[in-house]
């Protein structure tokens, strides 16, 4: 059986999967059996199967487990949308099909991933550029500034942009520097060192991140963006030092900003102690956990939980963003989200399979920190609902309601893609005698 | 750099294996307790699943029922109380907003028919639930009396039957419509003379001269007073540098112990208890129940603890210091429910036997099962059959031809005693009654209290007791089936 015909294989189950969810969530709503909005539903499959389609002409050897992994994240996520709100469910198949756009663009236009280690600065000075853009014209939504205000009333998460650039950007300057980094020339405090001219970089990055915090206010994009780029040092350099070094640093400088700065200790506080106040700044996480609780080990079904109230809002802020988790913890129960979490961590297994399999240093990387960036940003949200990290406001990648994210995200699936169809194309190649370009 | 690749995946993995086991202490460990947590909205909003039991009267009218209703082509139930006003404080009200009081909270559990061991069952299942019904001791027509009686007034009544302790009758005035406080609970919030609050079983007042009985119980109770035993009243009794007067500065001269009950004569009651000390006077209180909480099936919320209060804080009843001669008389910090003074009155009326108010007989499931069923207990021995006696026939004499007159039904023999609790504002007196009818085989015990008033215990109280009384030895069974 050829790649993509295993790859239509696993994604009919999985647009299956969204589509049974949205019926049930619509049958949930009106207490009676319902196909559900299925011109919604055949339009994102849709969508999908004109990848399939795409990848099949254009990057037939790719791995094919990615695309039916993305369709039933995906396809879940427009089920707890639609249980949500219904009108949610049809922005976020507006966004899909962009998504579905830039995925099928990238695949087009990007035949060899190679050409960016080329512009590596230019794409790492757009990454800062849109980080400042952000900061400077930003608006302030729910006391973060993460948005610019485009035209017709639209927001855009230039972060999201950024920080697919920011790993484009480390895998280049990482893939040059890896070997004076791996290599100490100095002994200070104990430890094995390089120089420090090679060092310094890490110390930007580290007060770029807490800069980030303070002016953003947003501890999540920080984490995330400091996070992605201790996993890809570590993968340049395979030395653990600098990561411990680096959550040593990060961790100083946040008691430091959560000491100095008190809208950050407070909202500590409420991680720490959620119930000291229930109704005020533990409200969210309160509601949340309730919801947890309530979804049990089976939980209702789609749509059967309590998560919205009778007037139609949702019982905990920002459900269908943030908290998209606690509404599949609610409908679906424990076993539910495992399978929700066991789908991210295949998504991680195949993302870094394709990094394993790539076939030099720049790919290798740029698909390893592509596949961290979407890992741990699950992980940080999803730990910030279940309350074993800070809450923090960044997306559940494929899942979360907003255009910025999942048309990113996309992008993300279409590079590693890439990614996996040159290398096999290499090694195909290779076997023939041909030699690799 | 494979070797890393491997490990950073690892290490991302892991990561979401603790977020596996964080989530499970949530959804499977800790959820029975956030569960019941008092403001989680699910559990409420389940209830609105649940076809609640009915609560019904003794007589059998209903109180409280569920009317089932849909939206969004889902079935729901919504709380119906047929009666309105009738006894609200005490049935209470059981919404999502606003949470559950009175029997609907205290019973929620049979109400919600999650009791047994098929509501685990249930729970698993997800289905929806009948609740079972609560048979009341309440009787509307002794309700339906206290009610009107009170009407226009602030003030409660409390009815029991001395031999069994079943409540017949918990009126509390001003009182508010329960089917409105789905739709409009703010209004009923901001009403100045606070109707959701039940004063029958949570009003503290100060018990004035009805306080009296005990001091009685206690004179006889320590062997050194008789109910003959004489008094002189010079009209005023002096302790610790301060006077004591009667009510009005009356002199009664020469009198004894069953006069001093019958015109409520403070000097002699506050040589009684100067004489007996803070110690015996409070054994006496703690007998009767004093300074600890009453003993009924309600909320612990919705019941107040009788006894001596300072700044707000419950005292014990027996300290050597305190001043017995004005405890004896119904002052010093005494702050008392209806219900408390009417278990007093009911206990002399039981032969010194105290027996545990309660407001469910049974608890039937809509199978016709019994499920719960409560018989009569007694909470403790407050005086001898004897002291009962000899108090209960001073307090027939405070009705045939003392203070407590107006109480009086012809053809009836009442015993009484009435109270005036001032305030320094003579419009704002706190008008007592307390007794129980027939005196000789005694079928209900009263406590009213009337607040503001000008008039006293026996002009304001007693008419009303004694219209209660009439009512609750008038009633007979009721068959058939309950009604709306």
């Amino acid at each position: 059986m050829s790649l993509r015909s295993r790859e239509m294989g696993f994604l009919i189950p999985a647009l299956l999967l969204g589509m049974l969810g949205l019926a049930a969530g619509a049958s949930a709503r009106a207490d009676e059996l319902q196909a559900g909005p299925w011109q919604t539903a055949l339009g994102v499959a849709l969508v999908f199967i004109v990848m399939h389609a795409v990848l099949r002409l254009r990057a037939p050897l790719s791995d094919p487990y990615l695309v039916p992994i993305l369709a039933a994240l995906t396809g879940i996520g427009l089920a707890m949308l639609y249980r949500i709100d219904p009108g949610l469910a049809g922005d976020q198949a507006i966004w899909v099909t962009l998504g579905g756009i830039v995925f099928c663009a990238v695949i087009v236009f990007l035949p060899d991933q190679r050409v960016l280690e080329r512009y590596r600065y230019i794409i790492g000075l757009t990454a800062v550029l849109l980080l400042v853009a952000t900061m400077v014209f930003g608006t302030e939504v729910n006391g973060s500034r993460l948005w610019i205000e485009v035209g017709g009333g639209q927001r855009v998460q230039l972060g999201e942009l950024a920080k697919v650039l920011m790993v484009i950007f480390l895998a280049g300057y990482l893939r040059e520097k890896r070997e004076v980094l791996a290599i100490p020339t100095q002994r200070r405090l104990g430890m094995n060192l390089p120089a420090f001219r090679h060092l310094a970089p890490i110390l930007v990055f580290w007060g770029a991140a807490l800069v980030v915090v303070v002016v953003l206010n947003d501890f999540g994009t920080a984490l995330l963006f400091f996070g992605v780029f201790l996993a890809m040092l570590y993968l340049a350099t395979g030395r653990p030092l600098y990561v411990g070094l680096g959550i040593g640093l990060f961790a100083v400088g946040a008691m430091a900003i959560w000491a100095a700065v008190p809208r950050i200790g407070a909202r500590v506080d409420s991680w720490l102690h959620p119930f000291s106040d229930a109704q005020g700044t533990g409200y969210q996480m309160v509601q949340s956990l309730y919801a947890l609780a309530d979804g049990g080990v089976v939980g209702p079904g789609f749509g059967r939980a309590l998560l919205v109230t009778e007037g139609g809002d949702p019982r905990i802020p920002a459900l269908e963003t943030d908290f998209i988790f606690s509404a599949v913890s609610n409908d679906l129960g424990y076993v539910g989200a495992i399978g929700v979490m066991l789908l991210y961590v295949l998504l991680m297994a195949r993302g870094f399979a394709i990094a394993t399999a790539a076939r030099d240093g720049f790919s290798k990387l740029l698909a390893g920190g592509l596949t961290a960036v979407v890992g741990l940003q699950a992980f940080i949200i999803i730990g910030g609902v279940v309350r074993l990290v800070p809450l923090t406001g960044v997306t559940l990648p494929f899942m979360s309601y907003g255009g910025s994210s999942v048309v990113v995200n996309f992008g993300i699936a279409a590079i590693l893609l890439v990614i996996s169809n040159r290398s096999r194309q290499g090694l195909v190649e290779a076997v023939r005698g041909v030699p690799a370009t | 750099m494979n070797r890393s690749i491997r490990t950073l995946y690892i290490a991302l993995a892991s990561a979401f294996a603790l977020l596996v086991v964080m989530l499970g202490y949530w959804q499977v460990v800790a959820a029975g307790g956030l569960d019941e947590r008092a403001d989680n909205p699910y559990k409420m909003e389940k209830q609105r699943l649940v076809d609640r039991g009915r609560i019904i009267s003794a007589d059998k009218i209903v109180l409280a029922e569920s009317v089932a209703y849909r939206e969004k082509g889902k079935k729901y139930y919504r709380r119906y109380y047929p009666q309105g006003t009738l006894a609200s404080q005490l049935v209470g009200y059981a919404t999502p907003q606003q949470g559950a009081t009175g029997l609907e909270q205290q019973y929620n559990r049979y109400l919600a028919g999650s009791y047994g061991t098929g509501a685990i069952l249930d729970r698993l299942r997800e289905e929806t639930k009948d609740g079972a019904d609560i048979r009341l001791t309440l009787d509307t027509r002794v309700q339906k009396t206290a009610e009107a009686l009170l009407s226009g007034r602030k003030g409660a009544v409390v009815a029991i039957e001395p031999k069994t302790g079943k409540v017949l009758a918990v009126a509390s005035s001003p009182t508010f419509d329960l089917n409105q406080v789905a739709g409009d609970f703010a209004s009923i919030r901001k009403e100045p003379d606070a109707p959701l609050l039940n004063r029958a079983t949570a009003g503290l007042y100060p018990p004035g001269s009805t306080f009296k009985v005990v001091t009685a119980v206690a004179a006889l109770a320590g062997g050194k007073w008789s109910a003959s035993s004489t008094f002189d009243d010079k009209g005023v009794y002096v302790v610790d540098g301060k006077p004591i007067y009667n009510s009005g500065k009356a002199k009664f001269g020469l009198h004894n112990l069953t006069d001093a009950l019958t015109f409520s004569i403070n000097t002699t009651f506050a040589q009684i208890g100067d004489t007996l000390g803070g110690r015996k006077l409070g054994g006496e209180m703690n007998l009767f129940g004093f300074g600890r909480p009453t003993e009924i099936d309600l909320p612990s919320g919705e019941v107040a603890t009788s006894g001596r209060y300072r700044d707000g804080k419950l005292l014990p009843n027996d300290q050597r210091d305190e001043d017995a001669s004005r405890i004896a008389i119904g002052q010093e910090n005494l702050q008392v429910t209806p219900l408390q003074m009417a278990m007093v009155a009911g206990a002399i009326g039981n032969g010194g036997r105290m027996m545990r108010p309660y407001l469910v007989r049974r608890v039937i499931t809509p199978d016709g099962v019994v499920v719960r069923q409560q018989r009569p207990e007694e909470v403790d021995s407050v005086a001898s059959a004897y002291i009962a006696s000899e108090v209960g026939r001073m307090m027939q004499n405070v009705v045939s031809e003392g203070t407590g007159t107006k109480a009086g039904l012809s053809g009836l023999s009442i015993a009484g005693k009435t109270g005036t609790a001032e305030t320094g504002d003579p419009e704002r007196n706190q008008a007592w009654f307390i007794g129980y009818a027939p005196a000789d085989n005694p079928k209900v015990a009263v406590a009213v209290v009337i607040e503001d008033t000008s008039g006293t215990g026996g002009t304001e109280a007693a008419p009303v007791a004694g219209e209660v009384m009439r009512t609750a030895l008038s009633i007979g069974p009721v068959p058939g089936e309950p009604t709306s």
